[in-house]
This record gives C-alpha cells, sequence and structure tokens, in this order.
C-alpha cells in the first residue's frame, strides 16, 4: 500500500518534470469529450440491437447543483423498488460549496457523472457541450417520456434542435391550483381580528390597518409593535423589496420586467411610478414610525427571530425566505401571533396576480453528460419514471403505507402519515427527499385520470388535515376554504416565467441588470429613510443615474424573448 | 521563584501597570470567549426554538438533537480520522521541508540565496488561477489521492520567512564554530538549528496545523467523489449545505423548500455545532505547544 | 576586429566570473539539495499554472482548448479601467487594508507585550488560549454575532443608552461612515490573539540577561518594553509588514459581503466583491483573471518598494 503511494508520488513529480520541459505547454485536459461522445454512440447502437430492456445490475452517477444529502439510492424505499423494476442503482451526488466554481473544475476536468442537474448551472455546461442530445434516445426508448414531454416539445428543445434537459415541471392531466398560495405581503391575524376581518384589498388599506392597530397597541409584551418590515438586509435577499411594485400593480413574479397580457411588451417597473408609488408609501410609513430601520440591515436570523417574537404586524417575504418563521410560530400555537399572506395590489382595479399562472420552467431539469456509459440503460429507467404508477409512488409512496384511498376513490393521508411526509428524517429514509423532485417527472399541478392530484400538497383533503382550528376561524370569516381562496385564478401566459429567460452571462443584458440591481440597493434605502420632504429630491437623483442605464436596450432583449417564447420558440 | 520576582517589582507605577494589565486581560477573555460560549447554547438549544433568537450564554431548549443531526447525516467519525491524519502528516512534512529550505536561503554564503528567496517570495503575489491550477492537479495524477492534501503545501512561503528570520537572528558565531568542527550544511541544519528554532518552528507547525485542519476546499476541488477521503470539514460543509434553504428565488426551487416541514435544524444550529465539532480537537494544539514558547529558551541552548 | 577583441575580453572576465561562481556553487552541493528540489517545487505547482493568465485576454469559455479561444487582446482590462464602481471599490479596498493592516499590527504588537508582562504562567497561557479562539469561528458566525451586537436593541447600543452617551439607538450598520471602523474592530477583535502568535515567539528569543541589566539598571516596566522587548521583536515586525504591504488589495471578502448592506455598500463594497459581481458570477473569468493581475502589479509595486525602503533603513529585509 505505503510503496504504491510512493511510486505515484515519484511518477507525479516525473510527470512534472515532464511538464516543465514542455515548457508550459498548457491545457491538454480537454481531449476526453470527443472520445466520450464516440462512446455514446456504439452504446446506443449495440442496445439497439438487443432491442430489449436490460436488467443487469449497474449503478450511474448522479449530480445534482442542488443541496441534499449524498445517498446511494437502493438505500432508500422508493430508490429500492425502482430498481427491482430496472436493476438501475444510483450514486447520487450534490454539490457542496460554490456551484459556479464547482462546474468549472467539472467541466475543466472534463469528465463528468453520468446524469446531471445543472440548476443554475445549465448555461455553462451547455456552452461546454457537457451534455448529450437526447432527442433519438427519446424517440427510440422513451414511450412515456413522449407522453409527458409531448405537449411541451418546442419548450424544452434548444435553440440548435436539441434537447439536453428534461425539466421538472411538465403537468400532465389538466392544471390543478394549489391550495394554499400565498402572496409575499403578510398580516398579522390579530390585526385582522382586531377589526373583524375586513377585506384588504389595497397597500392604503393594508397600511392603514397597520396603522391603526399600532395606535392602539403600541406595545407587546413590554416591547414595541413594529408596524411593517421587510427582508432586504442581505445581498441575495434584496429582491424581496424590489419586486413589490411588480406584484402590486397585479403582475406575477416575472422578474424585473412586467408583460402586458395583449402586446406581450415586456417594460420594467424600475423607475416607473409604480416603484415610485411602492417606496413613497414606505416612505411616509417611516416618517409616521411604521417602518422598521432594521429591515435593510438585519441578517436572515434577525428577521425570522423579528417575525417568531410577534413584534411585527405586517412584513414582506416569499415563503421559501420565511418558511421556517411561519412554521415555528404555527407549532407554537398562538394563531394570533401568526401571518396571512393576503392579494395587496395598489388600487380596487386591479386583480391581483399572485398565484402563478401554468409556467413552465425549462432551465431546470436533468440532462445526460457526454460521460455517461450507457444513455440508453438510462433513458428507459427514466420512461419507466415517468408511468403513473411510479409518478404516485415518488409523490404518496405505497398505497395503506404511506397514504390511503377512501370509498370514493380520493388519496387521504392520516395525521400520522402526513407527518411523515413532512419529516426530513422519514424523507430521507424513504427516498421522497431524492425522488420527489430532481428528476424527469409530472408537474406540481398534475392531476391523475382518476382526479387525484399528483401532489400530496395539493390535495384539499391533505391540506385540510394540515388547519388549525385558527385557520379554519379565519378561512370561515372570509367564507373560503382554502387560503388560495385569498387570490385571483391566475390567468394564462405563454412565456411565464420571463425570469427563466437566460441573459447569455456577460451580455449587455446582464451587466445591466447587476447595475440596476445595484442602483436600487444604493437607493432604496435612501428614499424608505428619508426625512420628511426629502423624498423627491432623492428620486430624482435616484432616476437621474439610473437613465445612464440602457433600459430600453434591456427591454427590447426581454420583449423579443417573450414573444419568441409566445411564439413557441423557448 | 515568581513569588519573589514579583516582591521584587512592587513600586507604585508597577502595581497600577499590573491591576490595569490584568482588567484588560479579563476584558479580552470575556469578548473572546463570548462566540465561543455562544456557539456552545446554539448547539445544545433547540433549532426550532433558535430561531426566536436572543440565545446568548445558556440554551433555552436543551437538545441533543443538533448533535445527533450532525453526526448522523455524516460520516464524521471516518472524516475525522482523514483530517488528524493529513493534519499530522501535512505539519510534520511542510515543517521539515519549509525549515529545511529556510536554512539553505539563510545562508549568506550560499550562491543562489537571492534567487531562490525571491522566486518563492513572489509567488505569494499572484496566482494563475482556479481552473490552471485544478489542470495541473489533473494532470499530475493526483486527483482523488490522500497526496493532494500534502504535496502542493509542502512549503509555506510565509512560513519560510518566518523561520528564515528567526534563524538568522541566531547568534553569527554558532554555525560557524559547528562548520569549524567539521559539520556540513545538513548535520548543522538538524543538529543545531533546528533545535534552537524551536519556538518558531513550534509557532509554524500551529499555522500549518490550522490550515490544514481547516481545509475543506482542496477535498471540494479535487476529492469530491472520495468518501474514504473526506475531510471533518468537508463533511461538515455537506451537512450544512444540506441544512440550508436555496436562495434561488426560483418558484421551481420554491417547491423544494417551501413544503411546510417542520423545522428540525436550521443552518444556524447546524453552523453553531459544527464550530464546536470542528474546532475543539484543533484548539487543543495551542495549549499543548505553549511550553515551547518559553522565554530565554534559545539563548540558553546556545549557552548550554 | 578591434570589436571583436573587446567582446572576447569582455567574455572572458564574464567567464572566469561564471566560472568562479559555479566553482562557489558547487561546493555548496548541500545546500542545493536542500533546495533545489523545492525549487522545481515551486515552479511546477505556482509558477506552471500562470498559463492561466493568458486567460485575462481571452473571452474565456470553460473545457475549449487554448486555440479555440476568442481573443479579446485588452478588452477586459479595459472594462476594468473604464468601470466607474472600480474606482470607488479600488478606494474602499485601499482605506479598508490600510486600516486593517495598521489596526492589525499595532493591537497585535501591544498584546504581545502585554502578555508578556503577565506573571502569572497559567493566566498567561489561559488568555493567549482564550484570545486566539475567534479566529476559529468562521466569517459567517462572527458576522452574525457583530450584527446581532450592532442592532438597535443590541448590547452595543444598550450600553451606550445605559451610559447617556447616546439619546436614541444608533444603526450601527445602516450608517456607511461607520463602516470601515466596524469592520476594523470586527478584524482585531477575531485575529489579534492569532496575530500575536507569531510575536510571542519572537520573544522567546530575547536575552533574558538584557532584562536583568535593565533592572539593575532601574528601568521602569514601559522603559523595559519600549527598550528591550519591542527591539526583539523588531526583524519579525519588518518583515511582517513588509510581505503584508504586498498585499495591500487584500482587504479580505467575507466581512464585507457579510456586513455590508444597501445602506453602507458605498463603503463597504471592495475589489473582490466587486469581481464577485462582474467577474465569477457572471462567469467572466477573463475579467477576474485581469483583476488578479492589476493586484499582482500593485503587490509587486509595493513589495519592492517597501523592501528597498527597509534597505535604505537599515533594518531587516524580505530579500
Amino acid at each position: 500500500m505505503r510503496n504504491k503511494r510512493w511510486l505515484q508520488i515519484s511518477l507525479a513529480v516525473l510527470t512534472a518534470a515532464a511538464l516543465l520541459l514542455a515548457g508550459c505547454s498548457s491545457n491538454n485536459g480537454e481531449g476526453g469529450e470527443t472520445n466520450n461522445k464516440n462512446n455514446t454512440n456504439t452504446s446506443t447502437a449495440t442496445n439497439d440491437k438487443t432491442g430489449e430492456v436490460s436488467k443487469d445490475p449497474v449503478t450511474f452517477s448522479y449530480f445534482a447543483f442542488g443541496s441534499n444529502n449524498d445517498v446511494l439510492a437502493s438505500e432508500t424505499t422508493i430508490g429500492k423498488i425502482l430498481q427491482e423494476q430496472t436493476g438501475v442503482d444510483w450514486k447520487m451526488e450534490f454539490v457542496v460549496g460554490d456551484p459556479s466554481t464547482k462546474a468549472g473544475v467539472m467541466i475543466a476536468g472534463g469528465e463528468y457523472p453520468d446524469v446531471i442537474s445543472p440548476v443554475g448551472e445549465l448555461a455553462k455546461l451547455l456552452d461546454a457541450e457537457a451534455l448529450i442530445p437526447l432527442n433519438d434516445l427519446i424517440e427510440q426508448h422513451g414511450p412515456n417520456i413522449k407522453r409527458v414531454y409531448g405537449p411541451y416539445m418546442d419548450k424544452i428543445t434548444h435553440e440548435d434542435g436539441n434537447i439536453y434537459i428534461l425539466p421538472f415541471t411538465a403537468n400532465v392531466g389538466g392544471y390543478l391550483t394549489e391550495p394554499d398560495a400565498g402572496s409575499n405581503i403578510w398580516i398579522q391575524r390579530r390585526v385582522l381580528k382586531e377589526f373583524g376581518y375586513p377585506k384588504v384589498k389595497t397597500l392604503d388599506q393594508y397600511f392603514d390597518l397597520i396603522e391603526k392597530y399600532q395606535a392602539k397597541y403600541p406595545t407587546v409584551d413590554g416591547k414595541d409593535t413594529i408596524g411593517y418590515a421587510t427582508f432586504a438586509g442581505e445581498p441575495g435577499q434584496f429582491y424581496t423589496i424590489t419586486n413589490a411594485p411588480m406584484h402590486l400593480a397585479g403582475y406575477p413574479n416575472d422578474g424585473n420586467v412586467m408583460v402586458d397580457l395583449e402586446t406581450h411588451e415586456a417594460k420594467l417597473y424600475q423607475g416607473t411610478d409604480y416603484e415610485k408609488q411602492w417606496l413613497q408609501s414606505l416612505n411616509e410609513m417611516y416618517v409616521k414610525g411604521l417602518v422598521d430601520p432594521e429591515s435593510f440591515t438585519a441578517n436572515g436570523d434577525q428577521f425570522m427571530a423579528k417575525l417568531t417574537s410577534g413584534r411585527v404586524l405586517g412584513f414582506s417575504g416569499y415563503i421559501w425566505q420565511i418558511g421556517n418563521a411561519i412554521n415555528n410560530l404555527k407549532t407554537a400555537g398562538n394563531d394570533d401571533l401568526r401571518y396571512v399572506s393576503l392579494p395587496i395590489v395598489f388600487d380596487e382595479s386591479i386583480t391581483d396576480a399572485y398565484m402563478d399562472p401554468p409556467s413552465f420552467v425549462n432551465n431546470r431539469g436533468l440532462g445526460i453528460s457526454v460521460s455517461a456509459k450507457d444513455p440508453v440503460r438510462i433513458i428507459q429507467y427514466w420512461d419507466n419514471l415517468l408511468t403513473d404508477e411510479n409518478q404516485k409512488l415518488i409523490q404518496w409512496g405505497e398505497e395503506g403505507v404511506t397514504y390511503s384511498v377512501n370509498e370514493e376513490g380520493r388519496f387521504v393521508m392520516s395525521e400520522e402519515q402526513l407527518a411523515n411526509r413532512n419529516d426530513n428524517d422519514f424523507k430521507r429514509k424513504y427516498g421522497w427527499a431524492y425522488f420527489d423532485y430532481e428528476w424527469p417527472r409530472y408537474g406540481n399541478n398534475s392531476v391523475y385520470e382518476d382526479g387525484n392530484a399528483h401532489v400530496p400538497f395539493s390535495q384539499p383533503e391533505v391540506a385540510d388535515v394540515n388547519y388549525t382550528d385558527g385557520d379554519r376561524t379565519l378561512l370561515e370569516a372570509y367564507g373560503i376554504d382554502t387560503f388560495s381562496g385569498f387570490f385571483a385564478k391566475p390567468v394564462e401566459r405563454p412565456w411565464y416565467p420571463a425570469w427563466s429567460i437566460e441573459k447569455p452571462q456577460g451580455s449587455p443584458e446582464d451587466i445591466f441588470n447587476q447595475k440596476a440591481g445595484d442602483l436600487q440597493r444604493k437607493y432604496y434605502p435612501k428614499l424608505v429613510l428619508a426625512s420628511e420632504g426629502q423624498f423627491e429630491s432623492v428620486w430624482a437623483e435616484y432616476l437621474e443615474d439610473f437613465g445612464k442605464l440602457d433600459a430600453a436596450g434591456f427591454e427590447a432583449f426581454m420583449t423579443a424573448k417573450v414573444k419568441d417564447r409566445v411564439a413557441g420558440k423557448w | 521563584m515568581l513569588k519573589t520576582k514579583s516582591a521584587q517589582y512592587s513600586s507604585v507605577g508597577d502595581r497600577i501597570f499590573d491591576v490595569c494589565n490584568y482588567c484588560f486581560m479579563i476584558f479580552l477573555v470575556i469578548i473572546t470567549l463570548y462566540p465561543f460560549i455562544n456557539m456552545f447554547a446554539l448547539s445544545f438549544n433547540d433549532a426550532n426554538d433558535s430561531i426566536r433568537g436572543d440565545i446568548y450564554f445558556w440554551p433555552r431548549e436543551w437538545t441533543l438533537r443538533n448533535y445527533e443531526y450532525v453526526f448522523n447525516e455524516s460520516n464524521v467519525f471516518f472524516a475525522t480520522f482523514i483530517s488528524a491524519a493529513r493534519t499530522i502528516v501535512g505539519t510534520i512534512i511542510s515543517v521539515f521541508c519549509t525549515a529545511m529550505l529556510a536554512y539553505a536561503i539563510s545562508r549568506p554564503e550560499y550562491k543562489l540565496k537571492k534567487f531562490v528567496s525571491i522566486t518563492f517570495i513572489f509567488t505569494m503575489y499572484f496566482s494563475g488561477g482556479l481552473i490552471p491550477g485544478y489542470l495541473l492537479i489533473k494532470e499530475l495524477g493526483m486527483l482523488n489521492s490522500f497526496w493532494v492534501y500534502i504535496i502542493p503545501g509542502i512549503i509555506g512561503v510565509f512560513n519560510m520567512i518566518v523561520i528564515r528570520s528567526f534563524i538568522e537572528g541566531l547568534p553569527e558565531g554558532i554555525m560557524e564554530s559547528a562548520k569549524i568542527d567539521g559539520a556540513g550544511d545538513f548535520t548543522t541544519f538538524a543538529r543545531i538549528v533546528l533545535p534552537l528554532t524551536v519556538p518558531a518552528l513550534a509557532t509554524v507547525s500551529l499555522f500549518v496545523a490550522v490550515f490544514q485542519w481547516n481545509s475543506w476546499f482542496d477535498v471540494f476541488l479535487y476529492n469530491s467523489s472520495r468518501l474514504d477521503l473526506s475531510t471533518l470539514q468537508y463533511e461538515l460543509m455537506k451537512v450544512l449545505s444540506t441544512s440550508s434553504t436555496s436562495t434561488d428565488g426560483s418558484a421551481a426551487d420554491a417547491y423544494a423548500n417551501a413544503q411546510g416541514n417542520v423545522t428540525m435544524v436550521t443552518p444556524t444550529s447546524v453552523r453553531a455545532t459544527m464550530t464546536i465539532v470542528a474546532s475543539v480537537p484543533i484548539i487543543m494544539v495551542y495549549p499543548l505547544l505553549q511550553k515551547y514558547f518559553v522565554k530565554g529558551m534559545v539563548i540558553g541552548g546556545v549557552k548550554g | 576586429m578591434e570589436k571583436h577583441t573587446v567582446q572576447l575580453t569582455g567574455s572572458t572576465s564574464d567567464d572566469s566570473r561564471l566560472r568562479a561562481y559555479f566553482k562557489a556553487l558547487s561546493k555548496q552541493k548541500m545546500l542545493m539539495l536542500m533546495s533545489l528540489p523545492f525549487l522545481a517545487w515551486v515552479i511546477v505547482f505556482k509558477y506552471v499554472p500562470l498559463w492561466g493568465w493568458t486567460i485575462a485576454f481571452q473571452k474565456y469559455r470553460l473545457g475549449r482548448d487554448i486555440f479555440d479561444q476568442a481573443w479579446t487582446g485588452l478588452d477586459n482590462f479595459k472594462f476594468l479601467f473604464q468601470e466607474e464602481q472600480f474606482y470607488l471599490v479600488l478606494r474602499n479596498t485601499l482605506v479598508m487594508s490600510s486600516i486593517n493592516l495598521v489596526l492589525g499590527f499595532v493591537t497585535a504588537i501591544v498584546l504581545a507585550l502585554l502578555l508578556n508582562e503577565l506573571r502569572r504562567i497559567y493566566f498567561k497561557r489561559t488568555v493567549q488560549t482564550i484570545s486566539y479562539l475567534p479566529h476559529f469561528i468562521s466569517w459567517v458566525v462572527a458576522a452574525n454575532i457583530v450584527q446581532t451586537a450592532l442592532a438597535p436593541e443590541g448590547i452595543f447600543n444598550v450600553l451606550l443608552l445605559q451610559f447617556n452617551i447616546i439619546d436614541k439607538p444608533i444603526l450601527w450598520l445602516g450608517v456607511g461612515e461607520y463602516f470601515w471602523g466596524i469592520l476594523g474592530v470586527t478584524e482585531v477583535w477575531k485575529n489579534v490573539g492569532w496575530n500575536t502568535i507569531i510575536y510571542l515567539a519572537a520573544i522567546t528569543t530575547i536575552d533574558p540577561t538584557q532584562y536583568e541589566a535593565a533592572e539593575i539598571d532601574g528601568a521602569s516596566r514601559l522603559q523595559r518594553m519600549w527598550h528591550i522587548t519591542l527591539p526583539g521583536m523588531k526583524p519579525v515586525i519588518v518583515i511582517l509588514l513588509i510581505m503584508n504591504l504586498g498585499h495591500i488589495l487584500e482587504s479580505g471578502f467575507e466581512p464585507q459581503y457579510l456586513l455590508g448592506n444597501g445602506m453602507n455598500v458605498e463603503y463597504s463594497e471592495n475589489l473582490d466583491i466587486f469581481v464577485l459581481k462582474y467577474g465569477i458570477q457572471m462567469n467572466n473569468y477573463g475579467l477576474a483573471t485581469a483583476a488578479g493581475m492589476f493586484k499582482t502589479v500593485v503587490s509587486f509595486i509595493f513589495l519592492i518598494v517597501a523592501n528597498n525602503l527597509a534597505k535604505r533603513l537599515g533594518e531587516n529585509r524580505l530579500y
């Protein structure tokens, strides 16, 4: 053993010397790719001849740029069942540390895992030709893949006519809206209770209510109540405050543009009256002492601590930012201190668009790398995964074990089963944690032919188990069955979501994005925290700086891309 | 001995100085110990409860759950062994090699002294970049090996300079007389210089050991697919990255994060636990080395 | 012909000098054996990867051969130097690293001096060990503690209010002008114990008889610290100072990133964050490399000037 190691070292030293002699003849790590591609083709060919699905045991490697624990798929219940069906096992690895760096060295090294879920690194991997086209494989070995992704072919096909990844959002069998959708603007339930559960629709009404409540109850447990706070203290979370004008103006989360339903023009809302109205309202609230200035400096932990203290009457934040605090309050059991998100807009005439319209996210998905040893087996595995039966397995589990079917044929979960479905440890052991998302799959809004929801949390019967008495009181007071009842039904937006439009990295659009964001980061605190009468002059200054950027160019770029999407060119 | 000395020193000014000095030291101890007390409190406090904040010196809701989580989620024990191995092997090899080089470039008569020194010193101020560095390691066939932890770090330039300046501070005559006694350079280095620079070597050992112990980036870059070569820090990084929610902000990732899961661990709790688990072993190194920081040791050695 | 002779004599004298040089060198086989393998090592591990600097002149695309890259000349440098923000972040970088340099040196040296004056050995060792603990917490944790302490209801404001130094809480991290000071103090808190170690090692080399002699001469505590301990540490101080001056553009990255926010961004953003935003996050490896080269040039200038200055002043030199 030892000797071998030393041998390696001496070899290493020799190689080093050779490298030196070669006079820094650099960059020779890239030869592998083309060879690999050839291999791919040959193995496809051999498998075609036999024509049947092999079940020889084999282990492939899976790498995802999302976060999770490394695992061998067969160690989970779901992975084991799928292995019995196909003979395929997976060594699943997830990125640790900076994904961009990881992708960089992976590409530089030229050796890839068999399948990759690139998340944010897709553009880089495609540019490096790290993924193989799947078109022929799907054609020959993927009847189920064709069934599921068929309707989305234009969206999954890359500009060059090839399919490189299978996204996670292909809805099947219709479109079921989730029962517990939410917005990103929240109010504490006791405020609503105090004033007899009034209808709150506009931003003014929302702030009014907070103001009235704060006047009545200036302190909680000896500490001052905080009128309104937002999560803008961390560099990565600043969008919490900048996205608001878009939502308040009745548009869904399209990133930094609002897209007109008719003309499909993409317009920035930065520097518009919408943005001004939002910031001015905040400024007015601040002058009245109702906006927490710490919103701009607090880190995540501090913000969560504030929310869970019960002192904050209203706040902005997306569920994925503040889920921990919301759940904490729920387990704490005091329904008055919990929050509910509302469909707040600028004025009565606007219809809110907080509920996501049917959307297709085409830049998140799973692809096969050029290093893959046997793409055919992989495609066959995916195809097998996309049967109704296996899709139920990866979301609901096994009938009678992790869920039951009632007399009407509806899928239901008992409290214990639901607790398991939510428990991270159980999810790992069972395999949901590994199989319910980063694989070719039915989209979250899918419905089975029997009418059951694909995702348990979209099944009203399951959502209902989760409700507390406080939840029911609140829903009753507003005359709705589920929290989604607060919100307007989503409208079809064929380009949605515009945030997934790839801006070439380092392009003028990319740089515009960065600079415009920098300006917001610099000016928002100044505007919101402006002393009385100062707002207008700071706003003018902001507009002047913003005017130096090529907003029109960016809008033209986005409009063109949106129109492409509407025309079916994704 | 100590007592007689302090009796000697007791002028009024000295007394005042001592009082101020001790007060200052106690203040220093409080502010520098606080982060560890805080991490300790957070690591033993229920994660879900910690979200509420206001945990400072003592846990509010005791639990071992954070530690269970950290130990269950990763192969911490084997990784600790690898960490210890790279720390010990890496420190011994690096300190010996660095000291040897430092000796060579401290010799005024050495013709290549300046050339070698400058060649090394300049490397502190540039880097070819991540990708070229990775490709080099790959070309050398060092990917997925234990030696990638050791070989790229054989010489620490900073450490080399530190040791050199200590060697240069040794009294002139020592090495002269060794030469006269017929000792070669290596003998002089091993028999005379090494024992006389013990405080410097102890300092440098501490630097290297801490660096080795805390490293995770090289595991990330070169050995991430070899579980049997993973180190403690890297395993803990894994646990942390699993516990944190992605902040991509995209609706697609939102699904994965927001299914109403009851929080059992949070990045904050995991990080606190990690801090305790990862740093307690390495912190012990300094107290062990402190006995080599005794005043007058070098001179005493020379005289003896 | 004449010319030729001149050349010839010139080269003979060169030759003889060279010969003498190699003759001397050949007697130093052991020293060569003790250093040249490492020279090979440094060339392989540090100089060979420098081919990567070519990336600065490319629109670099990963996974492609050097011949398949698009060469863009000085575009990356132009972007860097024409960007208004670059000069702001350069200012911030220089100010922050200067503050860190001065504060870092002064505090570590003073702490070493004071620790050296502690006579209870176990107390001294305990203080030493505890004072270096914050070095082992990550910046994320450290920043979190600082943010908590500086919050409107944090300990810092509470104390200041208690002693009537301020009449209402200050949002410390929300005032740009305070950022550099906060960062400087934070760095000291986190690293002073660690930085002291090397000076404590330096103090061990001081001949104890010097102290005895000073005592007999009736020198006070402060005089002894000033005239014996400090000069004893001087060689190390000078060397470290020169080395660190070369790092003048390295002001750190994590603390600025973590403690930075919209309200102090004009003071907190430094070169590394700039490179992160426009280079790394946009996969513009060329820009990142160009910025790295710029840093190296500045480093070399500072290093060479500092080293020559030390030479002029008759102090220890780095090389």
